[in-house]
């Protein structure tokens, strides 16, 4: 009997060998292309836990992937705890308008993070009850055949929407104990978040941490500033866990194994195979088919080249090197697909 | 405190990543007589080029390229309205701004900050800018740069818009146009007209110096 893409994956996950690796997306991706063919869009998929699911199930119904993930963005805890968010249109994401948080550390004045919402309360906010809740729904049609991801955001990204990420990144060098002190007040959220995706019908927490990427924190910094905090979210959760980080991650991608997720996401800017050396075994390695380029504006032949090469360089899950854009090319995507499936 | 120490201690505050030190310093400056715009161009932008390569060697970080540039800010504060009124009239104009649908403005400010040590009157149009206000914006100013940046690759498309407007509006051979951010390729650059893909703030620079 042919191997389930549920299995499949979940095997990837515990680097078994297989005859091959599942291709499935772990990151946002939700095209234009799988709004058209499922019927739910932007921006209303973003707010409607029904929408959220067909739209997430649109990936493994329409283009083959092997997994369901929503949501699709990194702003529904950030708009849960209190910043202004332009859900955006059919053809662009929801975005930040302000932060609710005053923190200067150029002027020296800053709030205190001892007035945060209760964090059962939270759970019941907004978005990010729109995202508990289309899990339960994704479980339901498609938990028996796929893995069912939940995304969330990491601890340092979402404490600089809530603050202004300049200036947390600033104060990362006048006074890193200020930023340790938020980034760790903000991370029971996070966890709770994903505990809650979870028990809702998820099987995997996939964590995105942009900024906490090497082109933000120095490596160094990593472990302090984001990685303790990553770990406290997702070290402990019970079901399967993820850590994405952008940019050439090399640097880091020992740090990000060190926070017990069962594997780390990362992008072509490390090139595959130093990626996977690096790595060691030491987690499942997912990615890393570029999104700009070859996904949004190479052709199909690039991107079946580049998932290739991800697949023998040893990738245990070919995907996207971080979210797809929306305007991807239907082909594209399904050349992802059929360059791993055949 | 001779020429070269207030020089030097111009340099050293802002690599040393110290906003009072760099304020101390310009206002030395200013009460020893010095130029300020020597100040500025030979002491405050030393000391940010130095940050500059090492931030694209990978040797700094954000964090301390952020201190760095308010460390320079605080120097040109007190430098700049020193300057007599002619002597800005001659500096060369650049626009810079994050393009319409995305709010990642961090690498933006680290372009507008290294252009800013380059000399150029910086023009800042924000973030999430319509193609047409940085279009309008540039036909304004009659600028002689324009630097677009964007994290995010869906808003790439409105990259692609303002070179198009921007080329509609007759002033496209007056204007360098530069892209940045981390979706942006060579091949990118080259299919929506614009004349280079910044890598980093430091390249910009570099690159804008050498058309202007």
């Amino acid at each position: 009997m042919a191997m389930s893409c549920r299995d499949r994956v979940l095997a990837a996950l515990k680097q078994e060998p297989l005859d091959r690796p599942p291709v499935a997306v772990f990151t946002t991706c939700d095209t234009i292309g799988m709004m058209k063919a499922c019927g739910a869009t932007w921006p209303e998929a973003h707010a409607d836990p029904q929408k959220m699911a067909t739209l997430a199930c649109a990936q493994a119904d329409y283009f083959g992937l092997e997994s369901v993930r929503a949501g699709f963005c990194l702003t529904e805890e950030a708009e849960a705890l209190g910043c202004p968010i332009d859900l955006g249109t059919p053809t662009s994401s929801p975005m930040l308008k302000g932060h609710p948080f005053t923190y200067n550390p150029m002027k020296k004045i800053y709030d205190e993070p001892d007035d945060l919402p209760d964090i059962d309360e939270f759970l019941k906010t907004g978005r990010v009850k729109t995202a508990i809740d289309a899990m339960a729904i994704m479980q339901k049609t498609h938990g028996e055949d796929y893995v069912v991801i939940g995304g969330n955001t990491g601890p340092f990204t979402l404490t600089g929407h809530l603050l202004n990420t300049e200036n947390l990144v600033y104060s990362v060098w006048t006074e890193p104990e200020r930023a340790q002190k938020w980034v760790g007040a903000i991370a029971p959220y996070c966890k709770a978040f994903g505990q809650a995706m979870l028990d809702n019908g998820a099987d995997m927490v996939q964590m995105s941490e942009p900024s906490a990427s090497t082109d933000i924190l120095a490596p160094s910094d990593f472990p302090v500033q984001s990685g303790q905090f990553v770990k406290s979210c997702l070290g402990s959760l019970k079901g399967h866990t993820i850590l994405h980080i952008c940019g050439d991650s090399a640097p880091i991608i020992p740090y990000m194994l060190d926070t017990g997720v069962d594997g780390i996401s990362v992008e072509e800017k490390v090139p595959p195979k130093k990626a996977i050396e690096i790595a060691n075994h030491r987690g499942c390695m997912v990615g890393n088919v570029g999104c700009a380029f070859p996904l949004f504006k190479g052709k199909p032949e690039d991107v079946a080249a580049a998932a290739k090469a991800s697949a023998e360089a040893g990738f245990n899950v070919i995907s996207a090197g971080c979210g797809v854009p929306i305007g991807t090319p239907d082909d594209n995507i399904r050349a992802l697909v059929k360059a791993i499936k055949g | 405190m001779d020429e070269s120490s207030i020089l030097k201690e111009l340099a050293d505050a802002v690599v040393a990543c110290d906003p009072p030190r760099a304020k101390k310093a310009a206002e030395t400056a200013l009460a020893e007589g010095m130029d300020p715009v020597k100040a500025i161009n030979e002491g405050l932008v030393v000391g940010m080029g130095v940050i500059g390569d090492n931030y694209a060697e990978r040797k700094m970080y954000l964090p301390q390229v952020l201190v760095a540039a308010h460390s320079m800010y605080e120097g040109l504060d007190v430098l700049i309205p020193a300057i007599p009124k002619d002597e800005n009239v001659t500096a060369k104009k650049a626009i810079t701004a994050v393009v319409q649908g995305d709010v990642h403005d961090i690498g933006k400010n680290i372009v507008k900050t290294m252009l800013t040590a380059a000399g150029f009157l910086v023009n800042d149009a924000g973030k999430d800018v319509p193609p047409a206000t940085i279009t309008q914006t540039m036909l304004a100013d009659r600028a002689e740069v324009v630097c677009l940046s964007t994290l995010m690759t869906p808003t790439m498309d409105n990259m692609a818009k303002t070179l198009k407007l921007i080329g509609e509006s007759g002033y496209r051979d007056k204007v360098v146009v530069t892209i940045g951010g981390p979706p942006t390729t060579d091949a990118f650059a080259e299919e929506i007209g614009a004349d280079h893909r910044d890598e980093n703030a430091q390249q910009a620079v570099k690159f804008i110096n050498s058309k202007v």
